[in-house]
């Protein structure tokens, strides 16, 4: 770590830590909400694929 | 017609989305790291009201963490103008073409986008909060993206409102581009209207050096590659679901 | 644009006064646009005098002047944007417009038109009962002939796109709440530059003439592109 942040994090800037830790929720948050919407996108594909099938089933017989 | 089809390079969309998002992760994770922990501090050449000599460098308290908001939020905001400009785009094909898909792209890249404008806001105002002491100043940025955040929050009131499909997606397509030409006009005049109660404030300072260079172009390339993995999953999953629903349409009969 | 109907230049200008003459006959027989439009106007008057209630007798109102009559004109050219194409709705003159051999840009800038004159109308009778309302004391201190300028070019702009998005907004379930969702936030930057304009018109004090040019310039600039983006795509909304 740069010796000169350092110093200023403990002296002068005391509230870093807080806006650092603030930055670091919304990464989370972001990368949280990927993860959200690529498990959901895994849900309906799974769906799509089980009624696919039941449409080709049904289907083959008629035609 | 299998899921996943589209390959690129031999590797399919999920391997693309996977690698993408992880890259991302790697690089804001660097950027951030970089910003607070080993990017020195810029020295900017303004009236110094409390000058402090710390491991040998004068340094302004006002002014130490200014450039700090440069590596994360500026990347996100950059961004989130990036992917307005495919709201429009693509408003501008769904309008030429008129096929469904390119109004369903269009509405995905607005929904990133008010991800994006979201976290400039969240960004912006703990910056404003911490350097200028106060959560909101009507500085040219700040108001810019809060108009562009409502006309965002608009685009989606407005496509909430209509129920045809067709004219649905006619109006999003024109709003989406009225409101992108609006925003660098909305920022020209903001800047450009003289105020009396606030002076521009913001400035990028003066000179980067490499590392800080460094910094910002991780955290650009993170985010760009966040947004489109984002784009892509959404994109992806109103497919499937659109499909879904034709099929159970199709199983009904 | 519409190169399937290519009508020659003089019945596309004929067309136009017929449309904007349907406009005005209409409003002369009802005088519904402006009575309402006025009044809501006064009703803005009474709302600033409770604002302005307790801000003592050392505040000058001239301060804000301009801002306060921009205001009022945001709440009433909404309000009469509305109504202007509601009623073509719901009487159906819009569709029986567009069954006819009318070029689309020829309906935008007669409806467009038809909006300038009922707010300017508006705005000119608005102004003097505010200033006998408000600027009683203090004296004018910019030039007069600003003022028209300055309102005509603002509302060119608030006619012009505002004709476009209530085109969008009577047809959506929403209808007057979806005008301001849109409309606001797209006319900020008019509003900003005319409200400085209007300001340096009012006032005076140092560099007002170019303080005044340069917000006139940027509304300009704004009417311009805002304009013709609405005018291109106006063709697409009216048909959907």
């Amino acid at each position: 770590m740069d010796p000169v942040l350092q110093e200023i994090y403990r002296t002068v800037l005391d509230g870093a830590p807080f806006v650092l830790g603030a930055y670091f929720l919304l990464w989370l948050g972001l990368f949280g909400y990927a993860f959200m919407i690529t498990k959901r996108l895994k849900g309906v594909e799974k769906e799509l694929a089980v009624i696919e099938e039941s449409v080709s089933r049904r289907g083959a017989p008629n035609s | 017609m299998s899921v996943g089809e589209k390959r690129f390079l031999g590797l399919g969309l999920y391997t693309w989305i996977y690698i993408t998002l992880g890259l991302a992760a790697v690089l804001t994770t660097a950027a951030l790291t970089m910003t607070f922990f080993f990017t020195p501090v810029v020295l900017a050449d303004t009236v110094v009201d409390e000058l402090r000599v710390i491991g040998g460098v004068p340094i302004q308290n006002q002014l130490l963490f200014s450039q700090k908001i440069f590596y994360f939020h500026v990347p996100v905001a950059m961004s989130s103008f990036l992917v307005f400009i495919f709201t429009a785009l693509n408003g501008v094909r769904f309008l030429i073409k008129k096929e469904k898909i390119y109004d369903t792209k269009a509405r995905i890249a607005t929904e990133v986008t008010l991800l994006f404008v979201l976290l400039t806001m969240a960004t912006g105002i703990l910056w404003t909060r911490y350097e200028w002491g106060t959560w909101w100043v009507w500085e040219p940025r700040l108001t810019t993206y809060f108009i562009l955040t409502l006309m965002v929050i608009g685009y989606f009131v407005l496509r909430n409102s209509i129920d045809d499909e067709e004219r649905r997606a006619t109006y999003a397509a024109a709003f989406g581009i009225i409101a992108f030409i609006n925003a660098p006009i909305s920022f020209a005049i903001t800047r450009l209207v003289p105020s009396s109660a606030h002076p521009v404030v913001f400035r990028a300072g003066g000179g980067l050096i490499s590392s800080q260079l460094i910094a910002f172009f991780l955290g650009m390339a993170g985010m760009l590659l966040f947004a489109w993995s984002v784009y892509q999953i959404r994109l992806r999953e109103q497919d499937i679901t659109d499909r879904v629903e034709v099929a159970k349409a199709a199983l009904e009969e | 644009m519409a190169g399937t109907h290519a009508n020659p230049r003089g019945l596309s200008v004929r067309q136009f006064k017929a449309i904007l003459k349907k406009d005005i006959v209409m409003e002369l027989r009802t005088k519904e646009m402006i009575t309402s439009m006025g009044i809501y106007a006064l009703l803005t008057m009474v709302i600033y005098q409770i604002a302005l209630s307790q801000a003592g007798t050392a505040f000058d109102p001239r301060n804000i002047a301009a801002g306060l009559l921009w205001l009022a004109f945001v709440f009433t050219s909404m309000l009469g944007l509305n109504r202007s194409l509601v009623h073509e709705k719901d009487q159906g003159c819009l569709e029986a417009l567009l069954l006819s051999p009318v070029d689309r840009p020829v309906i935008f800038f007669a409806k467009a038109t038809g909006n300038l004159i009922f707010l300017l109308i508006v705005q000119a009778l608005t102004i003097p009962v505010f200033a006998f309302l408000f600027l009683q004391q203090g004296t004018y201190a910019g030039d007069l002939w600003m003022i028209p300028l300055v309102l005509t070019m603002g509302s060119i702009g608030i006619a012009g796109v505002g004709t476009l998005l209530a085109t969008m907004s009577v047809n959506t379930k929403g209808k007057d709440f979806v005008l301001a969702v849109l409309f606001v936030p797209i006319m900020y930057p008019l509003l900003l530059a005319a409200v400085s304009a209007t300001t340096a018109a009012v006032l005076g004090g140092d560099g007002y003439v170019q303080q005044f040019w340069s917000g006139m310039g940027l509304m300009a600039a704004f009417d311009a592109i805002m304009l013709l983006a609405a005018f291109a795509l106006y063709e697409f909304i009216v048909g959907a």
